[in-house]
């Protein structure tokens, strides 16, 4: 028989889904999302456990999609005794594999049996360690058969006591070697081994991504146990929709002899014809492919699970951090803002003075500036605020180390206190270095830190200083006020003149009374001062008023700044990638698992890991 | 040829280790705990442990009935051949493997009234027989349903028994059928030609012929005679495999239908049996020598018990080399687990008005009122200098102090954290037993607690009032001349930097003045980074320097200073014991110790006498 691999086109059209195809365009973009997302977060350890086992998987999913036409190869396991091997030889037409009860276990070298015109140059026996035997039946002209050896006579613990003839037996890890090259597992069952822990372990381990064939051979001895077997296989998480019941002796007796195959034994070639050949054996791979595409993201989603929690712990946790700071940052600057009385007043006065021009009073202003301004060089503004104040750069020019925002009340302790409390939070979400940093920032980062710290900081505080002071020039820039206010203060300079002339022509003159002399314009000029004082410290209560009402306004839109943000940056960052790599990986999943649902089952016959076993 | 119940030579002979065998149950229970603290391996999982405690234990002091179980893997027809040797359905037997959840037993009359089961099957609950379905309940205990044979034909001191299965999915099967096979002394080991070589059955029977059990074998369902040929081939392998030395073998035919009606015929093998003889397996169990036997699994039991490489020694072994590993790790955990404080210079007047209350009584009329005198002259000034501006007050130099206090605390806390973060990292030793407390604890409550707490500290406890005044006192009647010079009006403006280092069981302090602080396993040491100095300008004005030799005041000055750090540095070490680390340091001293357990030498001592006997 001729193999059907040609009948089918190469490739499907994408989105063909009739007929139970899958989506393969579907297919593709879940597989592609997949590496991306697994690979995504390299330095979360969880992550990258997740990519170890895409590892695993990618190269599998990879050959099914390259490899979508050749012959299905189709492992037979089952535990030693079960007659896998008088099973094949009947497959096979003749004996291709030892079989018998003279010893166990009987199988050592894995045996690969196929049809003689079947290329196996992309099968890897060498690693496979079996031996290829050609056959001309029927039932093997379109798979590859390949008998493997037990699960179940390899010691359980390595290094037993003493020396037993079984330590040189190392068929599991032959069994181990031979599974991963197949694509569908046949399992042989008997009465006495439907229910043997080991097997069932080999099986749960290669089971993702590989339809399965159920078989209880020996029917002829055994009672029929396949009720009850499909009962334990549903609860290790397979569907089972079908289980053959044959016995292997007779079946391989009657093919010898050319005889009607036995009912069993026709069931079970005509569902390997049916459903693992040809256009089937396509729909075998697809289906098996998505199948390990789903198991992985289930793995992986049952695995992440439980960083769910922390991780949304951690997230609030930098939050809450963030908060607290931002508190210390606020409070220590709106201390300092309203502290800074002398600061605010030369700064207005400033702009008072550099807005009014001309007019006596305006003179008088620029005189008690000048004298001010005096003072202040004698007196330096200290700290990032005073400087501020001042009109200076936020960041002193000696560098910036914690000294530097110590007056922004961010002291080294609170700062690390944050980290601490967040590095304890990112280690129950298994988030570590590199992806964070130490809670005690090392000196290079204090350096980087302190400076985007207070460059942030005094940029927006300049401008919220700036803003404040542009509000309160607008109160004095009118020139009415400006005029009221010579006005006021050209009113006692008049009287005092009007009085010194009234004195001088009507008293002296008229009615001859002496003159006052200096003393009267002494006493003037010294209440001229006074009244220009007052009115002096009438614009300011007038600039000043509801200074500590704006500070406290300008100190509460600090937090939508985001001004210790730097400070805690990498634990930010770091609950954010986490997050979003959960989301990706639960939405990966529920992709997966919807194209799948899409599907039909492979085939009538074949058995699936579905789910986690109960 | 079974004896009465007058006590044998053989049974009086193992009744002798009756109290060897107490005792070192006892021994091995005290040491339990501690060992699963360890992380040493767990000893119920141990052959010796099921000699010791499910066959010694019970056995050696009682009655000496012989326990003999049929055992098996799945399906291998084990309940049938139960029956069979019994002669009634004890246990239902089902086409459907691994269907037989629970042990059942088949007692000879009147031996229930005079044991105890739960004893002599220690991890099981008996229940008294209703039915051949008692056996299949799907209940999570570990239960031995049991029953007196009502035909009177069951030999008096002979107890027979159908077990769960070896090899299948459900691992609590295997487990009873371990806790049986411990206490029996005869296991009919039941194989097919399916199942003579698979993995978990021989584990199952290697563990019976390390123990010296009698073993009977029954080769089922075989295709008889076309199979007998085979016989001696699986039989040499499985022998090979387990160590087993059969007492007899046979072979029961495969016939489905003979058996469902509980006909099953048993084909003596005699060329494989020692004694060649064509006996029953029934007449063979009625009839043996059970002296001889039950003598053989006792001694067998102990052997065990007593193996170098795999007994109760090995396992103590495994104890001594946890304890070791941590001591190994509360050695390094000593090495890193400490943090150096760096306080701020104390305000110095905080010592010095101690001292200077201690002084006031002993002072004259006319010092004091000099004294008085500078005193307020200098309040004064200081109070024209706050409102100058120039100077800080008490009470703000105090609050100043306080908040870089908390700060340095607080940074201290942090390193330490970070320190046990780095420990942990390094050994899994330390992760094991500090890792969850680290990661799982809310850090922001260890800085509360801490902020709690120096909240709480006053600057002068009474406590270290109390300390100031001892050590005057002692330094007064040590020192009466220097005292003399102190009291002609001697003032020092003198203050210690201190240093303090907080950390877990510190050594070779320094200066530990009697008030340094310790806390569980943690203690706080006090360095001085900065010496004594004597003769600076006064801080309290009118107690102006007068000579005095620095050498006879500067160690009073800084054990006075040392006592005032340890006690700001005390809560820290509270807020490390009581919040961060828990009990974990008690945990990981009692985990170091372990191996000096008095419990270890004496189980080593008994383990050799044992031993002696048997060598």
């Amino acid at each position: 028989m001729v193999p059907r691999e040609d009948d089918a086109p190469a490739t499907i059209p994408a989105g063909e889904t009739a007929g139970g195809e899958p989506d393969f365009a579907g297919f593709d973009h879940v597989v592609e999302s997949l590496a991306v997302w697994s690979g995504a977060l390299p330095g979360w350890a969880p992550a990258r456990r997740v990519r170890g086992e895409w590892e695993q998987v990618a190269p599998r999913l990879e050959r099914a999609r390259r490899e979508l036409s050749r012959v299905l190869v189709v492992g037979v396991m089952g535990g030693t005794g079960t007659g896998k091997s008088t099973l094949v030889n009947a497959l096979a037409g003749c004996d291709v594999s030892d079989a018998g009860d003279v010893a166990r276990p009987t199988t050592i070298t894995p045996i690969i049996v196929a049809a003689r015109d079947v290329d196996l140059s992309w099968l890897p026996v060498e690693a496979m360690r079996g031996r290829v035997v050609r056959s001309d039946s029927p039932a093997v002209a379109n798979i590859v058969l390949v008998d493997c050896p037990d699960p179940d006579t390899q010691p359980l613990v390595a290094g037993g006591p003493g020396s037993r003839p079984s330590d040189a037996n190392h068929n599991r890890d032959l069994l181990e070697a031979v599974l991963p090259a197949c694509d569908v597992l046949l399992l042989v069952a008997t009465a006495q081994k439907y229910r043997s822990w080991v097997v069932a372990r080999e099986v749960a381990a290669f089971a993702p991504g590989r339809p399965l064939l159920f078989v209880q051979t020996h029917a002829s001895r055994d009672p029929d146990i396949r009720a009850d077997w499909r009962r334990e296989l549903e609860s290790q998480g397979f569907s089972v929709p079908r289980i053959f019941r044959l016995d292997g002796v007779e079946a391989a007796r009657r093919t010898a002899a050319g005889l009607e195959p036995e009912p069993g034994f026709r069931e079970l070639t005509d569902a390997i014809d049916a459903e693992l050949v040809g256009r089937a054996a396509r729909r075998v791979r697809r289906t098996g492919a998505l199948d390990l595409a789903c198991w992985f993201t289930r793995q992986a989603r049952t695995q992440l699970a439980a960083l769910r929690q922390p991780t949304e712990e951690f997230a609030a946790g930098v939050q809450a951090e963030r908060a607290r700071l931002e508190g210390i940052l606020s409070q220590a600057v709106g201390t300092k803002l309203r502290s800074s009385r002398s600061a605010w007043q030369r700064l207005i006065t400033d702009e008072v003075v550099d807005r009014w021009h001309g007019g006596p009073f305006a003179m008088f202003l620029h005189v008690i500036a000048a004298i001010g301004s005096f003072w202040t060089r004698i007196r330096p503004g200290g700290g990032v605020i005073g400087r501020l104040l001042a009109g200076q750069s936020a960041v002193p020019a000696g560098g910036s180390g914690w000294q530097a925002v110590a007056e922004l009340g961010l002291s080294e302790a609170e700062v690390e206190q944050s980290r601490s409390i967040l590095a304890g939070l990112a280690a129950r979400a298994k988030v570590a270095e590199p992806l964070v940093g130490r809670a005690r920032l090392d000196a290079t980062r204090v350096q980087q830190t302190a400076a985007t710290l207070l460059e942030r900081t005094g940029q927006w505080l300049g401008t919220g200083i700036e803003q404040l002071v542009t509000e309160r020039r607008g109160r004095v820039g009118g020139p009415l006020l400006h005029w009221i206010f010579e006005a006021l203060f050209s009113a006692l300079l008049i009287t005092v003149l009007v009085r010194a002339g009234w004195n001088f022509f009507h008293g002296h003159l008229w009615e001859g009374r002496p003159v006052d002399g200096a003393g009267f314009l002494q006493e003037a000029f010294v209440w001229v001062i006074l009244w220009g004082l007052l009115l002096r410290w009438g614009v300011f209560a007038l600039v000043r008023a509801g200074l500590d009402r704006d500070i406290t306004a300008l100190v509460s839109r600090l937090p939508a700044a985001k001004l210790v943000d730097p400070l805690l940056a990498d634990f930010e960052e770091a609950a954010r990638d986490v997050r979003s790599y959960l989301d990706d990986g639960d939405r990966l999943g529920r992709e997966a698992d919807a194209l799948a649902a899409t599907l039909a089952e492979p085939a009538a016959g074949l058995g699936r890991l579905r789910g986690e076993s109960s | 040829m079974h004896s009465e119940a007058t006590p044998t030579a053989a049974e009086r002979s193992f009744a002798a280790w009756a109290d060897d065998v107490a005792e070192l149950c006892g021994l091995v229970d005290a040491l339990r705990p501690l060992g699963r603290s360890l992380g040493a391996p767990d000893p119920n999982a141990t052959d010796w442990h099921g000699a010791l405690f499910g066959k010694l234990r019970p056995q050696v002091s009682r009655e000496p009935v012989l326990v003999a179980a049929v055992c098996g893997g799945t399906n291998t027809g084990k309940s049938l051949i139960a029956n069979t040797l019994v002669g009634a359905a004890i246990s239902r037997s089902l086409p459907e493997a691994a269907r037989t959840r629970h042990p059942v037993a088949s007692l000879p009359q009147g031996l229930a009234g005079r044991i105890d089961l739960r004893e002599l099957f220690p991890g099981f609950t008996p229940m008294p027989w209703t039915s051949e379905e008692d056996a299949l309940a799907v209940v999570d205990d570990d239960r031995l349903v049991w029953r007196e044979d009502a035909s009177g034909n069951q030999p008096a001191r002979l107890v027979l028994l159908d077990t769960p299965d070896i090899d299948g999915t459900l691992r609590e099967n295997w487990q009873r059928a371990e806790l049986v096979r411990n206490a029996c002394d005869v296991i009919v080991a039941v194989l097919t030609q399916q199942k003579y070589n698979d993995a978990a059955v021989r584990d199952f029977f290697a563990a019976a012929a390390a123990a010296r059990k009698t073993v009977i074998v029954i080769f089922n369902m075989v295709a008889w005679p076309q199979q007998r040929e085979r016989i001696a081939g699986w039989l040499g392998t499985f022998a090979a495999e387990t160590g087993v030395e059969p007492a007899a073998v046979y072979a029961a035919p495969h016939d489905f239908e003979a058996a469902e009606a509980g006909r099953i015929t048993f084909h003596p093998v005699p060329e494989l049996t020692p004694d060649g003889a064509s006996v029953s397996p029934a007449e063979r169990l009625a009839h043996g020598d059970f002296d001889r036997i039950k003598f053989r699994a006792m001694e067998g039991a102990m052997r065990v018990v007593v193996d170098p490489h795999a007994g109760l020694g090995a396992w103590l072994d495994a104890f001594e080399r946890s304890a070791g590993q941590w001591r190994e790790a509360q050695h390094l955990l000593e090495q890193d687990g400490r943090v150096r404080v760096d306080l701020p210079t104390a305000p110095r007047e905080i010592v010095w008005n101690e001292i200077w209350k201690w002084l006031e009584p002993r002072r004259s009329g006319f010092d004091l009122a000099v004294s008085r005198v500078y005193r307020v002259a200098g309040k004064g000034v200081m109070w024209a200098a706050r409102r100058a501006g120039l100077a800080r007050s008490d009470e703000e130099r105090r609050d100043d102090f306080s908040a870089v206090e908390l700060a340095a605390l607080k940074q201290a806390l942090g390193d330490f954290v970070e320190r046990l973060d780095d420990a942990c990292r390094r050994d899994p030793r330390r992760a094991e037993i500090l890792g969850p407390r680290l990661a799982s604890a809310d850090r922001a409550a260890w800085y509360a607690d801490l902020e709690r707490r120096h909240a709480a500290l006053p600057m002068v406890s009474e406590a270290y009032r109390g300390f100031v005044r001892q050590e005057l006192d002692r330094f007064a009647r040590e020192n009466p001349r220097l005292v003399g010079l102190i009291l002609t009006g001697l003032n020092v403006g003198a203050v210690a930097r201190p240093a303090i280092t907080v950390g877990l069981g510190l050594a070779g302090a320094a200066v530990v003045p009697a008030a340094a602080a310790t806390a569980g396993g943690l203690t706080t040491l006090v360095h001085h980074v900065g010496d004594v100095v004597v003769g600076t300008a006064a801080t309290l004005a009118g107690e102006g320097a007068l000579g005095l030799t620095a050498a006879g005041l500067k160690p009073l000055i800084e054990t006075l200073f040392a006592g005032w750090s340890a006690e700001r540095g005390r809560i820290l070490a509270e807020t490390l014991h009581d919040v961060v680390l828990g009990d974990r340091l008690e945990e990981i001293g009692r985990l170091a110790s372990a191996a000096a357990r008095p419990e270890v030498a004496r189980a080593r001592r008994l383990l050799h006498a044992c031993a002696r006997e048997f060598a």
